[in-house]
């Protein structure tokens, strides 16, 4: 019996093999976009979503789980207005800096290339709230909840069965998701 | 002339018993009533929500939930009350009152959170079960503010006969403050936990360092099972409903029981207009119900009537319960009734820093804290405050959420956040609010609801006491994280509004003197014999302790009473 199957059967002796059964598996991408962002746009964000939480050794990076739309859609749905101001400068800003130190477009760098934009870009003061914070903010929220991330990169234990007090952590060992 | 179907005496609108509200309280009426017996309508105001059935969120992973859990903007926008509270979010939203349905008038701000519908909030509860103490019964009479009818060890049975069925987690640390219940293994604790218990119990004498005590089912008894209810899974996912039902609720547990015995009728959809007062036997008689659907007004008809429609709207069915004998409104006959509104005092928060313990963690998610019995006054009065405060405590160790605000990208920066990070201690106050005259609610002159019922004005605030109290919190919470070794200590005082506690008490309180009270020690009127109110409305002070447990046990209390005095023949 597998984790899914073992799972399944504790939520059928709970009686709750309806809700089990109509558990819905979507992902961002198959989402409908917000108006007013094109492709490049979102492309763009994934992109820059993928150089905060690239694809490591262990797990895909946050570009596998489409990163520029959920922090799209989630600017959108849970921010103010004044939310897609600072997104819109956050994308103007790495673009100039992209040209500014590299003489191209962000989508062109390297990974290194990618990440000392952004790195420096993060250190620099610049009008409040900072664009990237509010990038990085959703990059990790959208990543570490998406199933890629929960169970890829983190531990996901939906159903635990119990606390356990004092667990021994051994090296490497990573957090849970929830 | 044969009887409408609406009149007293016809089969389908007579019962004898009516509980108004299926909450934890109504809820408990219901088991027990049912159980002895009688036949009981119980109404309740909002839809039915089936157990596991109408749990809609109980199994979806975070991706799973469109937004990750968090609610869209439009949702937040449109209810600044309801989205205040800690447990309103994308997963749980459905349980909760949104604030254009059901409005008020805060004379002065009060944060009002309500879950309308079969189960009330015992579905989102936050399933923290304590006892009170005897001090807490006879502190009210000692500070010169209240009497408690009845004593704690007339209740402590009543605790026991609804912890054995409800299922309650705790250690059994025999505590004078705190006393010990009928409990089921108790959670453990994690590395950092025990470390902060021993520092704070060796450096101070009479502050006890505890499990928290909670309606989980940490190893269900065979009545737990017969209920069809498993064991907690340490989910930590509690406020979407549980399907295993392994926390107490009115769904899980007390209704089904109630059902079982085939005395149950329940009926949603009901809002409770009055309570029907007949003078030629000077008691009520029935209640008026609007059905919240079609608007229609129908009447139902019981030789008792529990009020159990949550502490404000108790308070607002009775005000609005007017007749020619009560004109202020049923069992007021001296103007108290709303009076006399206390909550807890949740405003203060420290938290702070742990160094070391890194090679210690822990596994699944555990649905109570530690605790800290109040320890302020107890014996006696020492303090330039009243009354005291509990303590809740936990640590933890930073997640991936602390990633959104750690410098860096790329892969070293994804390394470090998903491992675990350092040790945080977070330590919140419970404390005791005096019940006070001016804390009151009353029925809006100018407002009403869709269904013509006058709308609730609340004017409800916090008192120089609170704020003294809140000083002590900090000052005592900062001493006990220097002594577990805590380090860039912060204090917090939210300065939410009464109310977000949801733990409001009060209204129709009990008391030996009816003239300065509303119910006796039954929880029945003085002045109406045959009504019962046995939700936060009754409560004469509020203690330290989360209240739900007491409000059970006096519940049952109350309706095996009222079961005795229809046998013989007194109701």
């Amino acid at each position: 019996m597998n984790r899914r199957e073992a799972l399944r059967h504790t939520a059928l002796v709970a009686g709750a093999a309806a809700l089990w059964a109509s558990l819905p598996s979507r992902t961002w991408a198959a989402l409908a976009a917000p108006t007013g962002w094109d492709a490049a746009e979102e492309t763009l964000l994934t992109l820059i979503g993928d150089t905060i939480i690239p694809s490591t050794a262990t797990s895909p990076g946050a570009g596998a789980v489409a990163i520029g739309r959920f922090i799209l859609t989630q600017t959108h749905d849970c921010f103010p207005p004044e939310a897609r101001a600072t997104l819109r400068r956050g994308l103007s800003d790495i673009t100039a800096s992209s040209q500014q130190r590299f003489g191209t477009n962000f989508s062109v760098l390297d990974r290194a290339q990618r990440e000392r934009v952004l790195t420096e870009y993060e250190a620099q003061s610049v009008a409040a709230p900072h664009p990237l914070r509010h990038i990085k903010e959703l990059t990790v929220l959208g990543y570490f909840t998406a199933e890629t991330g929960a169970t890829q990169a983190l531990r996901y234990d939906p159903i635990p069965g119990a606390f356990r007090g004092s667990v021994k952590l051994t090296p490497g060992e990573r957090s849970w998701a929830l | 002339m044969a009887n409408s179907p609406t009149s007293p005496g016809a089969r389908e609108h007579t019962f004898d018993a009516i509980v108004i509200g299926s909450g934890i309280s109504g809820g408990w009426a219901a088991k027990e009533l049912c159980e002895s017996g009688l036949r009981t309508l119980v109404l309740e105001r909002g839809r039915d929500v089936k157990h596991r059935d109408d749990y809609p969120t109980a199994l979806k992973n975070p991706w799973d939930l469109p937004h990750r859990g968090k609610l869209p903007r439009d949702i937040v926008t449109a209810n600044p009350i309801a989205k205040k509270c800690y447990a309103f979010d994308e997963a749980t939203s459905h349980f909760f009152v949104k604030d254009a349905e059901h409005p008020y008038e805060q004379e002065k701000p009060y944060d009002w959170i309500r879950g309308y519908q079969v189960g009330g909030k015992s579905l989102i509860w936050a399933r923290q079960t304590q006892r009170w103490s005897r001090f807490d019964f006879e502190g009210p009479a000692r500070d010169g503010f209240g009497e408690w009818p009845i004593s704690y060890d007339e209740l402590a049975p009543w605790y026991s006969h609804v912890e054995r069925f409800a299922g309650i987690s705790g250690n059994y640390d025999g505590l004078e403050t705190l006393p010990d219940g009928e409990f089921l293994p108790a959670w453990e604790m994690n590395d950092v936990e025990k470390h902060a218990q021993a520092k704070i119990m060796g450096a101070f004498a009479d502050r006890h360092v505890i499990q928290g005590r909670c309606a989980h089912l940490t190893a269900p008894k065979p009545q737990h099972l017969a209920q069809g209810r498993g064991k907690c899974q340490a989910r930590n996912l509690c406020y979407r409903g549980c399907p295993f039902g392994a926390y107490f609720s009115s769904n899980s547990a007390t209704l089904p029981a109630a059902a079982a015995t085939g005395n149950l009728t329940l009926r949603p959809h009901s809002v409770v207009e009055s309570i029907l007062y007949d003078d030629a036997t000077g008691r009520a008689s029935g209640v008026r119900v609007i059905d919240a659907v079609t608007k229609q007004t129908t009447e139902f008809f019981a030789r008792i009537v529990f009020v159990n429609a949550a502490c404000l709207n108790t308070n607002l069915i009775l005000l609005n319960s007017r007749s020619a004998r009560f004109p202020a409104g049923l069992g007021n006959d001296h103007g108290l009734l709303g009076h006399h509104i206390a909550f807890h005092n949740y405003r203060g928060s420290l938290s702070g820093s742990i160094e070391g313990f890194e090679d210690s963690y822990y596994s699944g998610r555990r649905p109570t804290q530690l605790m800290m019995p109040n320890f302020r006054n107890v014996r006696k009065q020492e303090t330039d405050f009243q009354r005291g405060y509990m303590v809740f405590f936990g640590a933890g160790r930073a997640g991936w959420q602390s990633g959104a605000s750690t410098p860096g990208v790329g892969a070293a920066f994804k390394e470090r956040i998903t491992r675990p990070g350092p040790w945080g201690i977070s330590m919140m106050m419970q404390g005791e609010t005096v019940p006070r005259k001016e804390n009151h609610v009353r029925l809006s002159t100018a407002q009403k609801d869709v269904w013509g019922i006058p709308q609730l004005v609340t004017s409800i605030g916090y008192h120089d006491n609170d704020e003294r109290l809140l000083k002590d919190f900090f000052a005592r919470g900062q001493e006990m994280l220097e002594a577990v070794g805590a380090k860039k200590i912060v204090t917090r005082d939210s300065k939410q509004n009464p109310g977000l506690d949801i733990h409001e008490m009060g209204g129709v309180r009990m008391g030996r003197d009816s003239k300065a009270s509303l119910l006796n020690r039954w929880n029945q009127l003085h002045a109406c014999s045959n009504v019962f109110v046995t939700d936060g409305a009754c409560m004469t002070s509020t203690g330290t302790q989360n209240p739900s447990l007491t409000f059970m046990a006096l519940t049952a209390r109350a309706a095996q009473h009222a079961v005795a005095e229809l046998k013989k023949g007194n109701l």
